[in-house]
């Protein structure tokens, strides 16, 4: 048995490179947020600077984060669903096998691949074009809003799926099959039985998936050249262009708050749920 | 005694280190702007002056366009300010950020000390957006912005900027740029519009700053926010190049001499063509400038030497790389042909150039020109 003192040491290198390298620089630049650096004095200007100038990429970001994360589950729910109750082995093993690859793509080439792919002169518009779909002149460029939550939900949706397969798998089976006895359809074997079980994995996916692309700079910038845009852009170019760290930090701010309103919502259903197990 | 003994001995220390270190001594610059100057010192002056100058490598960093490029210098300068040898030895920067070094001390006078510092007689050799630069820096090149369009695309030429007006309202998503965030054609484009609906453009390039004229631009940018519904944004000085390439978009604020560049180089369609639209788009010089404590400082010099001499302003700055020279037209007029220099205005006359050149508003109505941008533009 490891004495209390003992297990204390083991876990003070983590602690202290948590503390040093991770809650240091957090308490940093949220306290430096409420600095007014040309004024030299403590207040709420950042903020105030920060809404003027960006309050509409404030709540860019908070539809197209909600936006990929709707996305993303109905899409989590529909591939994980087909791999818990497809009737065609082989079109299991096909999308089992195929779903997974964007996990291995980081966010910058996910974007570099969107913005060729997705361009009004791109791969998909010109692969609509010669199958006679569209004319040239009717082709859109997607590199937009629509671009940044099509990747979004590209490389955040096998994240959640896996998850979610998994919790899928792990249920009871005998459920399902005597539903489908009693001649449930699938969808309905799918929503009336499945989801609702899996529904605590299915949120702590998209939750994470959340906090995920907030924080991501890359897909913004490479994919969405236009106003508004995400809040993360905004950041870097105050910080780039002017050296203005105290507004940087006041967006900072307001998007930890925003992830935080998100991730209070998952560490209370943690919490209710290791009460429930003990 | 011993502090005597080491103040004797420290000259010559101090020259066997240089004399032990001249064997194999590296010479950093640091370069803002697109890619293409960043290729410019590394692919042809860095060369050369490892060539001239037997032992030394020449290391260069590319910091990227716009503001931001040269912020990142600044910072860079800033951050070693309390040591005694600083590790840049050349800098290449915009004039906005130029000038704040030169204001907070971070750069070091040297024109007189170097033979070409008097082959260049230009304004912005002395001022920049307001500030006095003289001594401190040598123009690179001087760059224009112009608008390029696509002739197949575009029937009435504009010769104006209500003309571009008409036109994109008229042809929705046909006119791109890139905003003001994505490098400085954007920003330049911006500028046009200021010169021409926000008041006195002379009064922002010429000063003084006056802190109420920015409350005479609402109506300008409202204006701008209006156009802004039917213009495609691009992602960058390039991307608009691309975008123009590709037919996406037929009009656009472009660097001259990226445009030209891009053309030799065929990756732009040859037949899209440049105008310079009344009142005038601003261009820049870049700036090479020297920081107060290079480590390097005497192999800074001869490297600006080598880069504002007239054969190399010639072949690499005109020739190469089609910018308009940093030293005076006339040094380096007998080292060129008179094809290479032509080429040059094919679009845009030295007329046109005299008459629609600006320079950029001075730094405190640039500042607040992009800030309002930002508030009644974009947000």
């Amino acid at each position: 048995m490891i004495s209390r003192r003992t297990s204390l040491m083991l876990i003070a290198p983590a602690l202290v490179l948590m503390a040093v390298l991770f809650l240091t620089p957090l308490g940093y630049s949220l306290i430096w947020a409420f600095r007014e650096e040309e004024a030299g004095r403590w207040g709420i200007g950042n903020f105030t600077k920060a809404w003027s100038f960006y309050s509409a990429d404030i709540l860019f970001s908070l539809v197209i984060v909600t936006l990929s994360a709707a996305l993303i589950g109905a899409l989590s729910i529909a591939i994980s669903g087909y791999l818990t109750l497809g009737r065609s082995r082989r079109a299991v093993a096909l999308l089992r096998w195929l779903y997974r690859w964007p996990l291995f793509i980081p966010f910058v080439v996910a974007a570099q691949v969107m913005r060729t792919f997705l361009a009004k002169n791109g791969m998909m518009n010109n692969a609509l074009v010669e199958l006679g779909l569209l004319t040239p002149l009717q082709t859109a460029s997607y590199l937009d809003w629509r671009g940044i939550v099509i990747t979004f939900a590209w490389k955040q949706t096998p994240f959640v799926t896996l998850l979610l397969a998994g919790a899928m798998a792990s249920l009871d089976r005998s459920m399902i099959e005597s539903a489908q006895n009693l001649g449930a359809r699938r969808l309905r074997i799918l929503f009336g039985i499945v989801v609702p079980q899996v529904a605590q994995t299915l949120m702590v996916g998209l939750i994470l998936s959340y906090v995920m692309m907030m924080s991501v700079l890359s897909v913004p910038m490479m994919i969405n050249a236009q106003q508004p845009t995400m809040l993360t852009v905004d950041m870097a170019w105050r910080i780039n262009a002017y050296g203005d760290y105290g507004v940087a930090n006041a967006l900072g701010f307001i998007a930890y708050l925003m992830t935080a309103a998100v991730a209070w919502g998952y560490l209370r259903k943690e919490l209710r749920d290791r009460k429930g197990h003990a | 005694m011993s502090v005597r003994i080491a103040k004797l001995f420290a000259p010559v220390a101090i020259a066997l280190v240089t004399t032990g270190a001249a064997q194999a001594e590296t010479l950093y610059v640091a370069t803002g702007g697109s890619q293409n100057m960043v290729d410019y010192v590394t692919d042809y002056l860095g060369p050369m002056f490892e060539e001239q100058n037997p032992g030394w490598t020449v290391n260069t960093v590319g910091t990227g366009p716009g503001d931001a490029g040269s912020q990142a210098i600044l910072e860079k300068l800033d951050a070693q300010k309390g040591r005694d040898s600083w590790d840049t030895d050349v800098i290449v920067t915009n004039q906005l950020k130029t000038a704040e070094m030169v204001e907070s001390g971070l750069l070091q006078q040297y024109r007189d000390q170097i033979g070409t510092g008097d082959l260049v007689t230009s304004a912005s050799a002395r001022m920049a957006l307001g500030t006095d630069v003289d001594g401190y820096v040598m123009p690179m090149f001087s760059s224009q912005t112009a608008i390029a369009y696509n002739p197949d695309l575009v029937e009435d030429v504009p010769a104006s900027l209500d003309d571009i007006k008409a036109w994109a309202a008229a042809h929705p998503g046909g006119f791109g740029y890139n905003g003001i965030k994505n490098g400085m054609s954007g920003v330049a484009f911006t500028t046009a519009w200021i010169y021409a609906y926000g008041g006195d453009a002379q009064d922002m390039i010429d000063g003084p700053y006056e802190e109420t004229a920015k409350e005479g631009w609402d109506q300008a940018f409202a204006d701008l926010k209006a156009f802004n519904q039917n213009v495609t944004f691009t992602p960058g000085n390039a991307g608009t190049l691309d975008m123009l390439n590709r037919g996406e978009i037929a009009m656009g604020p472009v660097w001259v001499d990226m445009f030209y560049t891009w053309q030799a180089d065929g990756r732009l369609n040859p037949n899209l063509k440049l105008l310079l639209p009344e009142p005038g788009m601003p261009g820049q010089p870049y700036y090479y400038a020297i920081p107060a404590k290079a480590a390097h400082a005497e192999a800074a010099m001869k490297f600006i030497e080598l880069a504002t001499s007239p054969e190399v302003q010639a072949e690499g700055i005109v020739k190469k790389f089609n910018w308009y020279p940093g030293i005076d037209a006339q040094h380096i007029e007998s080292a060129l042909d008179e094809e290479t220099w032509n080429k040059l205005f094919t679009d845009v006359s030295p007329a046109n150039l005299a008459a629609n050149a600006k320079p950029f508003p001075l730094g405190a109505y640039f500042s607040d020109m992009l800030e309002q941008y930002e508030t009644n533009v974009t947000n």
